[in-house]
Formats: C-alpha cells, sequence, structure tokens
C-alpha cells in the first residue's frame, strides 16, 4: 500500500486549533495555582518543596510564577489545600507586559501570510525540542497555518529557543539573533528557557532573557504542541495571551 | 546485581585490576570519581557474568590509564572536572568541552577541507559540534566536541532530599525522564534497602517500556524523514503522538515526569495507565507496528540503510557500546536480561541483528517495539494488587548504584548519601555510545551523517548533563 493511500485511509487527525477548541486529558497537569485563605504554613510548605522556587507566599496566599512551574504538582501534593494543578494549557503570555497583542500584529504583518521559524538548543533536556518537532506531525501540521521550519537564520522571522541558555551556548544563541532580518521575534520555549526553571544560577548563563530580548514565554516541562502553537499565536499578534502573567 | 566495595587502597591498583578483568572477558562499564573526606576516589565498574563489580581507590599524584577506548571519555572527565592527572595523558584535544571557533583552522592540503557542524544545526537537533576533515564526499577524520548543554546536574543533586530529587534526574534526559528517575529511585532503593511493591514496579516496568516505543518511533521517523520520506516520517512522528497522548491521559504529563518516587510511584499509577491502557492501547500499537512494517517495506528507506555506518562486533566490544548500538552487531546487552525488568518476555530473545549496518539497527527498534508492547501487556494482565509505595523515612547514611535498560540501552546511577545527597554519577547508554559515532563515519559519504546518527539515536542533553 502507498504511503499517499495509507495516509489517506487514516482520514484528518488533525486539530482544528487554533480555530476550534482543544483540550488536554482531565489528568494532565498544567502550572500550578494557589488557592486562596489557607492556612500560611500551607504556603509555605509548598514553597520549600519548589525546586524551581516559583512559589512566594504572602500569608493567606502565594504568586505563583507561571515560568518558573515545571508541572511536578508536588506542591499541590503537600498541601492541596493551598495549590491545585489546572489543565490549561493556553499559558504563554509576553515578556513585557507593555507588549500588546496590536503591537504583535503590526510587527507580525511585515511577515505576510507565511512564517519563517528557526530552532535553537540552547542547553534543553531534548522534551522540549521533541515538542517543538512535533508541531510538524498530522495531529497539529503547522504548515497547513502558513509556518514553516528554515535552517537558515537568514530567513527566519522567528526564533524559537528550548533550554535554560548554558555558557557555551550563549554566544551562538546571540549571533543566530544577529543574524536574523529585522522585524524579528523570539519565543521561548519551556520552563527552563523562559526562567532558568531549577537549574543553579552559576551553573548556566540564564534563561534565554538575558541573553537575546524575549517577546513570549511559553511555560511548560515540557510545554505540550497546544501551549507552543498558542505562544506562536500570540507572538504573531493573532490571539491575546490570556491573562498578565507574573513573572520571576 | 552485586556492588562489592574493595577496602579503600591506591587508585592505581583499582585501574590494574579493571585492566586485568577486561583482559580476562568483563565489560568495561564506566568509571567516575567523588569526593570522600577530601580525598578523590576513583571507582571502576566492570560487568562480569552479569553482575557489576566495583574496584575503587584513592587518586594519588598519578593514575594509570586504562588505555581502553571503552574508558577514554570516562578519563577524560576525569581530567576535565576533577583534576586528575592520568599518565599517559588522553591524546588531542578534549571531547567534552566546547572548543574556540576557529581552533582547528590548519593548514590543509589543497584536496583536504575542514567542514565545522555546529553547534548550531540545521532542522530541530541537539547543540553538539563536529569538526569533519573531507575531501570532497568523504569523511577523512572526525573531531567531535560535546559540552555545549553542560548544565551542572550532577551537582545540582548535592544536598536535596531523596524526595524532590528524582525531579532533577528527570532534566537530565527528559525525553527519558523515566528512565532516568527509576534509575536514580532505585540506587537509592539499593542504599537504603528499601522494598519496591510489585504494582509499583509494574507501573515503572510500563513506563520504561512506552518510553523505548517512543524513542524508537522518534528515532525512525528521523531516519524516514533523512531518505525524504515525507508522508512515511510524518505518520511515524503520528503514532509517537499517540503514545505521548495515552501517558497524559494516564500519568497527567506526555512524557510521565513526575510519576516514578522513591520507594515506588508518587500515585497509584499503574491504575490510572490500566485505564488509559483499557481506551486506547489496541489502537496505539496497531498504528505503531503496522507503521513500522510499512516503513521496512519502503524500497527507498531501506537503500539508504543498507551498509551505511556499519560496525564490526569487535569495534563494538571494544568501545562497550550499550543498547541497539549493540544488538545491532549482534553483541547481547540487556539489562532486562539479567533481572531488571520483571515483566519481560521470558520466550522473547533479545532483539538481536548481526549486519552491523544502520538498517540492522532500524531492525532492532522494529523488533524491540513490538516487544515492548509485550512487555506492557505482561505488566497489565499480572495486575498486582496492593500498595504502590513503600514508607521508608529519610536515609541518613548508605550507597548504592542501579541500572535501567533506557531507550538508548544501559543507564546506570550511583548515589552517596550523608545526611543528604553528597554525590550522584550517572553513566548514560548515550555517553557510552558516542565515542563509537566516530569510528562508524570513515568510509561513508557526507549525506550518510544524519542517517547513521539517527541510527545510533544517542541523546546530547544525558551525555553533557
Amino acid at each position: 500500500m502507498s504511503w499517499i493511500l495509507r495516509a489517506l485511509r487514516r482520514g484528518i487527525l488533525t486539530t482544528r486549533y487554533p480555530a476550534g477548541p482543544a483540550e488536554m486529558p482531565g489528568r494532565w497537569r498544567g502550572v500550578a495555582r494557589a488557592v486562596p485563605d489557607a492556612p500560611a504554613a500551607s504556603y509555605e510548605r509548598g514553597a520549600a518543596v519548589c525546586l524551581s522556587r516559583a512559589i512566594e507566599p504572602r500569608g493567606h496566599d502565594a504568586v505563583v510564577f507561571a515560568d518558573r512551574c515545571f508541572q511536578c504538582g508536588h506542591c499541590a501534593v503537600v498541601a492541596p489545600e493551598a495549590f491545585v494543578m489546572t489543565n490549561e494549557f493556553e499559558l504563554a503570555h509576553t515578556a513585557d507586559p507593555m507588549l500588546t497583542q496590536q503591537l504583535l500584529a503590526q510587527r507580525a504583518a511585515a511577515f505576510g501570510r507565511s512564517v519563517f521559524i528557526r530552532h535553537v538548543d540552547a542547553g534543553s533536556d531534548y522534551s522540549c525540542d521533541q515538542e517543538v518537532q512535533a508541531l510538524f506531525n498530522p495531529f497539529y501540521d503547522l504548515n497547513r497555518l502558513g509556518i514553516f521550519l528554515t535552517a537558515s537564520p537568514r530567513h527566519a522571522d522567528m526564533l524559537l529557543v528550548t533550554g535554560a541558555v548554558t555558557g557555551a551556548m550563549e554566544e551562538p544563541l546571540r549571533r543566530t539573533f544577529a543574524a536574523m532580518p529585522a522585524p524579528k521575534l523570539v519565543v521561548a520555549v519551556g520552563s527552563a528557557a523562559s526562567s532558568g526553571s531549577i537549574y543553579a544560577t552559576d551553573a548556566i548563563a540564564g534563561p534565554v532573557d538575558r541573553v537575546v530580548p524575549v517577546d513570549v514565554k511559553v511555560p511548560g516541562a515540557p510545554p505540550p504542541p497546544l501551549s507552543i502553537m498558542h505562544g506562536i499565536w500570540v507572538a504573531l499578534g493573532r490571539v491575546g495571551a490570556r491573562r498578565a502573567e507574573p513573572s520571576a | 546485581m552485586i556492588a562489592r566495595d574493595d577496602a579503600l587502597g591506591d587508585a592505581a591498583a583499582a585501574a590494574a585490576l579493571t585492566r586485568a578483568a577486561v583482559g580476562n572477558g568483563a565489560r568495561f562499564v564506566w568509571c567516575y570519581a567523588d569526593v570522600v573526606e577530601r580525598r578523590t576516589v576513583l571507582r571502576y565498574v566492570v560487568e562480569e557474568n552479569g553482575a557489576l563489580v566495583t574496584h575503587s581507590g584513592v587518586a594519588g599524584d598519578v593514575v594509570p590509564s586504562l588505555d581502553l577506548a571503552a574508558a577514554r571519555w570516562h578519563e577524560r572527565e576525569l581530567v576535565d572536572r576533577w583534576s586528575v592527572r592520568i599518565e599517559p595523558a588522553p591524546a588531542g584535544g578534549s571531547p567534552l568541552t566546547p572548543g574556540p571557533a576557529d581552533a582547528y583552522r590548519r593548514a590543509w592540503s589543497p584536496e583536504v577541507s575542514a567542514v565545522l557542524y555546529g553547534p548550531i544545526r540545521s532542522g530541530i537537533g541537539e547543540s553538539a559540534r563536529w569538526v569533519i576533515e573531507t575531501a570532497g564526499e568523504d569523511f577523512i577524520a572526525v573531531e567531535p566536541s560535546f559540552g555545549y548543554k553542560r548544565r551542572g546536574l550532577e551537582e545540582r543533586f548535592v544536598g536535596l532530599s531523596v524526595e524532590l530529587a528524582p525531579f532533577v534526574a528527570e532534566h537530565v534526559s527528559g525525553a527519558t525522564a523515566v528512565s532516568h528517575a527509576t534509575a536514580f529511585a532505585r540506587a537509592v532503593e539499593t542504599a537504603g534497602k528499601i522494598d519496591v511493591p510489585l504494582r509499583a514496579q509494574a507501573a515503572r516496568s510500563m513506563l520504561v517500556e512506552f518510553e523505548r516505543i517512543h524513542q524508537h518511533l522518534d528515532a525512525l521517523a528521523k531516519l524516514a524523514d533523512d531518505a525524504s520520506l515525507s508522508v512515511g516520517s510524518a505518520q511515524t512522528f503520528a503514532a509517537k503522538e499517540r503514545v505521548h497522548r495515552l501517558l497524559a491521559e494516564g500519568t497527567g504529563n506526555r512524557f510521565a515526569r513526575a510519576v516514578v518516587c522513591v520507594g515506588g510511584t508518587r500515585f497509584d499509577a499503574f491504575a490510572s495507565m490500566a485505564q488509559a491502557c483499557s481506551q486506547s492501547l489496541d489502537r496505539v500499537e496497531s498504528e505503531a507496528t503496522g507503521l513500522v512494517d510499512a516503513l521496512f517495506a519502503t524500497p527507498s528507506l531501506i537503500d539508504r540503510l543498507v551498509g551505511t555506518g556499519r560496525l564490526a562486533p569487535e569495534l563494538v566490544r571494544e568501545y562497550a557500546a550499550v543498547g541497539p548500538v549493540a544488538r545491532g552487531s549482534g553483541v547481547a546487552c540487556d539489562v532486562r536480561a539479567s533481572g531488571g525488568a520483571i515483566y519481560a518476555d521470558q520466550e522473547a530473545d533479545e532483539a538481536l541483528r548481526s549486519d552491523g549496518d544502520a538498517l540492522a539497527r532500524a531492525h532492532v527498534r522494529r523488533d524491540e517495539i513490538r516487544r515492548s508492547f509485550r512487555i506492557v501487556r505482561n505488566a497489565l494482565d499480572a495486575a498486582p494488587g496492593g500498595e504502590w509505595r513503600s514508607h521508608a523515612g529519610e536515609i541518613e547514611r548508605g550507597a548504592g548504584m542501579a541500572r535501567v535498560e533506557s531507550p538508548q540501552g544501559e543507564l546506570l546511577y550511583a548515589v552517596r548519601i550523608e545526611g543528604g545527597i553528597r554525590r550522584v554519577a550517572i553513566r548514560s547508554a548515550s555517553f557510552q555510545n558516542w565515542p563509537l559515532f566516530v569510528p562508524a563515519l570513515p568510509g561513508n559519504i557526507f549525506t550518510d551523517f544524519s542517517f547513521i546518527e539517527h541510527s545510533f539515536g544517542s541523546i546530547v542533553a544525558e551525555t553533557d548533563r
């Protein structure tokens, strides 16, 4: 049986997202959220077990920095009265609250209907990269939306960076960004790229925005393909970020 | 599994014992350093008759080199990161430290040129760099540099509680997070003599096999893509996607992260996985196996794999390679065979091929995908009841080593605890296999590079740590 027939027989697998709705399984863990009005000690307990320092207790409430959360869910295990894991996947937010959807859309207008993406692994654990790869499988098929991968930064409109930036990748990342023509967009894919996550600050150069300017951050360890799609859509100004996220 | 520790003598004596053991047919596994009471202790590990044997000694001013191809990168790491003086010193530049971009611009003959490939590469690849000496199409020599992704993870464990530490192990290689968390947990369980309930063992076993399935599908999809078989590649990636969806349904994470913990699993993962499997396992399996069979019936793919990156079994033994790389050259090496997996199908032989080329390694992956589904079904059928976690207190002191058959092959963790974690050492399958990638290239042409790389299926993240 030819590959074309085989693919046709399988029918359409592709999600309607972002035009239509999509959801992650009920059990899927997005990022942690604080539930207000629990005993102060509960928030302290959750913060004490967070390896990426994503939780800041504030009396009978806490701030959870979504871009630091690596979705382990341990805070909700040790303090279920104070933390829950939601299964929302639309978690992307702009790095700068002043960067509105309108401003992003104006910048993206220069790209026309097709957008070329360059991916750089700045020190990932390799799961984020596989989720970026998954964007091009038939379930998500970014090509249908006019989004393509390019091997050359000279052709690239958008830079997707995975991983906290290691010392050795700082310069290659900076040079890739410099080689891209303006206007250009940078999306930090995953909590490590967005915030440095669990990595010791003296072991890495830092999150991506320490090295090149970041427009949009996508929390997750790794963020599933739907989260990354949402992040790309936010960066192109085609959809607003869900909410203003506190950033660490 | 036996981990025998000698009374601490001199590292030179430990090295001599190791060298002699390898001379008598033992397989070199790794060597690593630990600092105990301000002394640098070297631990050499070999496998004899299926059991791990450790020879330890305190490093003096000079430690003799083992002079084994299998040990070269390990010794390099002792020199680069632990300041151990090894004589004779490992030759050449370090493959584990990123070099300056212009360090290799030597004067070439008119025919030979050097191509710098990496660290940022085309497509969606991991960062690493190769200096390739070539005369047109042929590889003459290849010099790798790794370390671009070094993020200090072995050091990150130090001082953590064993409850949180598996999350760090999952960051060593996020794509094979279950293997890493399980190897770490078993090392701690060995150190603390902690029993793991059968129900948790069944859940871990299933999750490791699902991990093998999605990583083998990943490698095969990339090979199809290398051969410009775009529909075949896309459909194989779709089969991989189905595995991730099943895992998200059954564990809450597409790579089954934050499930394995010391003493078992963090929640009743067996129950939730059994539920997810009852809905979609048949579909996931028929898609995966059907697609992989179709790939092997596609001549344009097979033609590019036959004879590519051929490895003689002697070379595989010399480098002590593991996993599908070893098995593709007919060298048996599977942790599951030595009692690591209780649900392994006893009647099924280890997937072995003898041709040693990229096709043989792909065949091994195809056979293993089927075998992994069988192991998953065996575990589901066994359905052990009871607890999913044994409740042990915090471990005050102890040391342990354990291994897991990860998708890339044998993965080892060694842990030393003294009022908190003092040292975690990791020997990944990828670290052991990359050195063999270099001699796999000469004799092939430039466009074979990606085929050989994807037939190895090694991960840079777990190599650099």
